[in-house]
């Protein structure tokens, strides 16, 4: 049994990988949903992808990471190190809190130690040994997410994580993703249809519209960010007008 | 028949829901909710009854002999060994056929679910078979088996492998697919996706299938062992009908009742343990 105060497996910043798309066009029997696409992702950068439901964001999300195929262009990503948590948990509820932790490292070493400090980590080290089902929908989804932080991945993929939950405890998943984020330097491609969500986290907004990109913002803020910082807020108006005359 | 119907158990009504319920009526009427004695009162008096109706001859010992009369002729015939001796052959071919015909439905449902192939090679066909009653067979397998222990066998096999088939097949296909699209892309293997998602995902189903194939099961032997057999529960059967032992008929009655709740207890337990996961039917 490994020394888990003196030796912690987790703590250690894993960095990030890059992504590079180029060209990348997907389609499921009919117009492509993602059109010619090209996107470079910094390692260690945490870019977010904002549009309109249907607009490919998700599509883009499942097809880094494997789930769908390109009808052509490149994706250059490094899958092994690479994670997903998407809108649903996604936990087995055949097995306690703890095993799906342990279900994320695969064949790492030392596996139940790794999922027992990710446990801690998302402050669920209490509900370690009780059933899925009996837990709140933000303590599943924190559950997820030490799943995706238990082999310390190099690039986090979400899709729509917090689409599901209340206000309050998006507010504090958000705290939560930004802190291990700035912890752990992965790479994070995070899609979600809350502007405010995507300004709040990023370092860069990337808005799609029928399966292309059609705006880039930066984000310059520095953080700690506060929720309700004026020169967040008014980057946030100027992506909102933009999506919202884009729809129509 | 009730029995041949393979679709999902009933729920047992919500406890909660019923004590609220008995709790805004009057109190002898939540007195009778509450009591652990109550699903025992109907039994007693039956049972009382059955005896009244016996000791006062309105009921004569031809048609039913009493209860103390069916509890003697129990005692006696577990003291001289034929009990006992009948009923663990009648309990090994039940076991043995249900093991035969169970596991083949099992492999087959599980194969068929996962392999389109398969699928489409094997399935119209157990599907064709299926329609055919179990009992319709009995003639031609006593004209191959003869009225030995194989022929009982099949008989078992055959009625038991279609709810055990249908069942593991339905599981095995309703799994949740984005658990399934989960386990691959946190790079489970075949077999690791199997036995960590897919199996333990069938398994309501694959229990509830082994409740329908335990009844059948027992049926079947009654069945077997009444038309062709020189040994056994249905045998005693019988032979006492030649002998108009009415106590004994009514022993193997109530045995073969006893051994229908003993297995469907068992399997309650089983799904309780096996299931505990599932808020539908965990204890804690």
């Amino acid at each position: 049994m490994a020394q888990t105060a003196s030796r912690p497996l987790v703590e250690q910043a894993s960095g990030g990988t890059p992504i590079v798309v180029s060209g990348l066009v997907v389609a499921f029997d009919g117009p492509p949903v993602i059109d010619n696409l090209d996107l470079v992702v910094d390692p260690g950068a945490f870019v977010s992808i904002v549009g309109r439901s249907g607009c490919g964001k998700s599509t883009l999300l499942r097809t880094i990471i494997g789930l769908e195929a390109p009808q052509r262009g490149t994706i250059t990503v490094d899958r092994d190190r690479a994670r997903i948590v998407f809108q649903e948990p996604r936990l087995l509820p055949w097995f306690d809190v703890l095993t799906n932790v342990v279900l994320g490292a695969g064949d790492l070493p030392d596996a139940r130690e790794r999922a027992a400090e990710t446990l801690a980590l998302v402050g669920l080290s209490a509900k370690a040994h009780e059933w899925p089902t009996r837990l709140s929908g933000g303590q599943r989804q924190r559950v997820a997410l030490a799943r995706a932080l238990v082999s310390q991945p190099r690039l986090l993929l979400f899709d729509e994580p917090l689409g599901a939950l209340d206000a309050l405890t998006r507010i504090e998943m958000q705290r939560l993703i930004e802190n291990v984020w700035s912890r752990q330097q992965f790479t994070a491609l995070f899609v979600t249809h809350d502007v405010g969500e995507a300004v709040m986290l990023s370092d860069r907004v990337v808005m799609m519209d029928r399966g292309r990109i059609v705006s880039d913002t930066d984000i310059p803020a520095p953080r700690p960010r506060r929720h309700g910082d004026a020169q967040l807020a008014t980057i946030e108006g100027r992506i909102l007008d933009l999506l919202l005359a884009g729809g129509s | 028949m009730a029995s041949l119907a393979y679709g999902p158990p009933r729920r047992a009504a919500d406890p909660r829901a019923v004590a609220s319920r008995a709790a805004t009526r009057q109190i002898q009427e939540s007195r009778l909710a509450r009591s652990r004695w109550t699903p025992l009162l109907v039994p007693a008096l039956l049972l009382a009854g059955w005896e009244a109706g016996s000791a006062t001859g309105a009921l004569p010992a031809s048609v039913l002999p009493a209860p103390v009369a069916v509890l003697t002729a129990g005692w006696q015939l577990t003291r001289d060994g034929t009990l006992p001796t009948n009923l663990a052959i009648s309990a090994s071919r039940a076991l043995a056929g249900l093991a035969v015909g169970g596991t083949l439905g099992l492999l087959l449902g599980i194969a068929t679910a996962i392999s389109v192939g398969l699928r489409r090679l094997l399935d119209p066909t157990i599907q064709a078979l299926r329609s055919v009653p179990p009992f319709a067979l009995l003639p031609l397998i006593i004209l191959w088996l003869g009225i030995d222990e194989g022929a009982k066998i099949a008989l078992i096999g055959w009625s038991v492998f279609f709810p055990l088939y249908l069942n593991s097949y339905h599981g095995v296909r309703s799994v949740d697919r984005s658990l399934l699209e989960m386990g691959r892309v946190y790079g489970m293997g075949r077999t690791t996706l199997f036995r960590r998602v897919t199996l333990p995902g069938a398994l309501p189903s694959i229990l509830v299938g082994i409740r329908f194939a335990l009844g059948l099961m027992w049926l079947a032997l009654i069945v077997a062992e009444t038309i062709a057999a020189s040994s056994g529960i249905g045998y005693m059967a019988n032979q006492a009908r030649e002998f108009s032992q009415t106590d004994v008929i009514v022993l193997t009655i109530v045995i073969y009742g006893a051994l229908g709740k003993l297995t469907d207890t068992a399997t309650r337990a089983a799904e309780r343990r096996l299931l505990r996961w599932n808020p539908a039917y965990g204890e804690r």
